[in-house]
């Protein structure tokens, strides 16, 4: 494809090498904010409880078949006996306490401040900054639909849809730099284990931060239908064969 | 790069879980380098249309051949799971970074 | 320079392998780390944490102070020092001041496993195996994953003999770990320890898939061979079930004298180290 149009190398240097830095070097100041607000989420001890007997029943569907049968029964009892099996326990919703506790409130605030915000500001400020401009050339060709997802900001019809325009090229850098993110930021383990130090490790905090019902009553289901067969019932004739 | 595990056994093969996890993080991390650095040398080249795409994918196999080639070419399956997911997995993701790095040098290097 | 940094490097990889050099760190520290504690950067907090331990491992008691003095200073408010602080009582059997701590991060830390885990180590140390038990268990009605958890209350269940509810925990743990071939084998063990014709038949399946996944397991062999004895010298079982034991158990002292016949003496101490549980 030949160049039709001639750009100002000027544009180059103050529109486009600008836009990509500062796309940038934002999301890596986001990042250290991000690290700078966050809280340790305090775990409630309900929440470790139904988490760990989530990953429990489920080891025992997945495993079952390497348990004799008569321990198997004895689990699926335990966790799905009808009325006071773990699974069939019942918990206060927890949906409604979210709105009224404060800390998740401003858990969501702090999530938007280091998200949206500044995605809406440095997106307005360029849009505004660098409106207008032609910046670059995607270097295959494109149909006219793309147009008005590469052009924004430049009413021009007949212009070559693989133009990009200042705005539009902002936009792709937010989306396709996450991966360069994950290659800069995410080898710096040392801060975060530092940082784990500082509060205490609170062993394998995988919380659930939803109502259990749900994956408590997928879980059951899924116990329920476990068909026990066990693995060791001809292991001895398996094992002579073998040699 | 690959980090090892596995407890393998004549007809049970069992994976550690988190070995694989970590294996496949680091195929990520270099399946991102390449993207980027290929992405700049085809800008660098100044390649168009499907020159770049093809660019691409030869990209991505020879990343897998050199995958394979460090993890040996008989013993991978101490490392991964599969051999094509090794090679499929992310390729849609990465064509982004690719992408954008392309247009990127290409557009510093032969637009103007 | 280069030393130290030789140090660090094998002091990280045994902190990602979990491997318990005491006496060597304790070594590392006394040599080189000690008057380089400046220039640890960001692992400072990490190494003396690793020393620290250490050093309570071998009875090290100024080391440890001294580890957690400077832990102290950096983090003041941390609940993982505290414990350290408990474990440096704990060490010195001053139980109470231990137990004290941990109560205390309990009480702002519900959720803190490893201070409650502690305080059952602490009740295990004073020989008070009952005690032990009943907490560990209230343990696992909140932590039912915790692996390491099961597998000590069935070692405690052992020392009272319960086989019964060890073989639970066992079980539990086979769960979890369904490929690891010393777990089966404990778990035939404690069948035929409880012996009667069932468990017995029960150790034989779990003595041959540990054999399965692991062929080298010779405890596991000896084992496979006393369950098919013991089932073929049983009086009530039926005679094809007697014949396929006696089967067995001959392919089992075949196995076993396969074994030695390769192995050199050398390496009995590996395969008997080999055979622990942890």
């Amino acid at each position: 494809m030949t160049t039709d149009l001639i750009v100002d190398p000027q544009i180059r240097f103050w529109v486009f090498l600008p836009i990509v830095v500062i796309t940038f070097l934002v999301g890596i100041l986001r990042h250290y904010i991000s690290i700078l607000l966050s809280s340790q989420k305090k775990v409630e001890i309900q929440q470790l409880q139904d988490s760990q007997l989530i990953l429990r029943a489920r080891v025992l569907r997945e495993n079952a078949k390497y348990i004799p049968k008569t321990s198997f029964l004895i689990r699926k009892h335990a966790f799905n006996r009808e009325e006071e099996g773990y699974l069939m326990q019942k918990r206060p919703p927890v949906t409604q306490n979210m709105m009224t506790d404060p800390s998740m409130m401003t858990d969501m605030l702090k999530g938007n401040l280091t998200n949206v915000l500044p995605m809406i500001i440095i997106g307005g400020w360029i849009n505004w900054m660098f409106s207008g401009f032609i910046t670059t050339k995607v270097p295959f060709p494109l149909t006219l639909r793309f147009k008005s997802m590469l052009q924004r900001g430049i009413e021009l019809s007949h212009l070559d849809a693989s133009w990009v325009s200042s705005a539009s090229w902002y936009f792709l850098n937010v989306f396709g730099l996450r991966s360069i993110y994950a290659l800069v930021l995410g080898e710096n383990n040392a801060a975060d284990q530092s940082k784990q130090m500082q509060d205490q490790m609170s062993g394998a905090a995988m919380a659930m931060p939803n109502d259990p019902k749900v994956p408590f009553k997928a879980e059951w289901e899924a116990l329920e239908i476990v068909d026990h067969q066990w693995v060791l019932a001809d292991v001895e004739n398996s094992i002579m064969q073998s040699d | 790069m690959s980090s090892k595990n596995k407890n393998g056994n004549s007809d049970v093969v069992a994976y550690s879980e988190m070995a694989i996890r970590n294996n496949l993080s680091v195929v990520e991390y270099c399946r991102t380098s390449m993207a980027a650095l290929s992405g700049c040398t085809a800008g660098v080249l100044g390649l168009t249309g499907l020159y770049g795409a093809a660019f691409y994918i030869f990209a991505v196999t020879s990343l897998w051949l050199m995958i394979l080639c460090k993890a040996g070419l008989s013993s991978w399956k101490n490392f991964f799971i599969s051999r094509k997911s090794l090679l499929t997995n992310g390729f849609f993701g990465q064509l982004f970074t690719y992408i954008l790095c392309w247009t990127f040098i290409y557009g510093m290097v032969h637009v103007y | 320079m280069a030393n130290l940094n030789s140090i660090l490097e094998r002091l990280r990889l045994w902190r990602e392998n979990n491997d318990r050099k005491s006496r060597k760190i304790v070594e590392y520290w006394i040599t080189e780390l000690e008057s380089n504690i400046q220039k640890l950067g960001r692992e400072k907090a990490l190494i003396l944490e690793q020393v620290c331990i250490a050093a309570l491992d071998c009875n090290e008691f100024t080391i440890a102070k001294k580890c957690l003095k400077e832990l102290h200073k950096d983090f003041p408010n941390s609940l993982r020092v505290r414990k350290y602080e408990a474990m440096l009582f704990e060490a010195q059997e001053k139980y109470e001041d231990a137990i004290k701590i941990l109560d205390d991060i309990i009480k702002v830390d519900e959720t803190n496993s490893g201070a409650k885990k502690r305080k059952i180590a602490i009740l295990k140390a004073q020989g008070k195996t009952v005690e032990a038990i009943k907490e560990l268990a209230d343990y696992l009605k909140i932590f039912m994953a915790d692996g390491e958890a099961w597998q000590e209350l069935s070692e405690l269940y052992i020392t009272e003999q319960d086989f019964q509810k060890a073989a639970f925990c066992v079980e539990e743990l086979i769960l979890h770990n369904p490929h690891n071939h010393l777990l089966h084998q404990r778990y035939a063990d404690i069948k035929y320890t409880q012996g009667g014709l069932e468990n017995i038949e029960l150790a034989r399946s779990y003595y041959c898939q540990a054999i399965k996944l692991n062929p080298k397991n010779v405890r596991a062999l000896y084992g496979l061979y006393i369950a098919t004895t013991a089932i073929a010298t049983s009086a009530k079982c039926s005679s094809q079930k007697k014949k396929e034991a006696q089967k067995l158990s001959e392919w089992a002292l075949n196995e076993i004298q396969n074994q030695y016949k390769h192995s050199n003496i050398d390496d009995i101490e590996d395969r008997l180290g080999a055979l622990q549980i942890n």
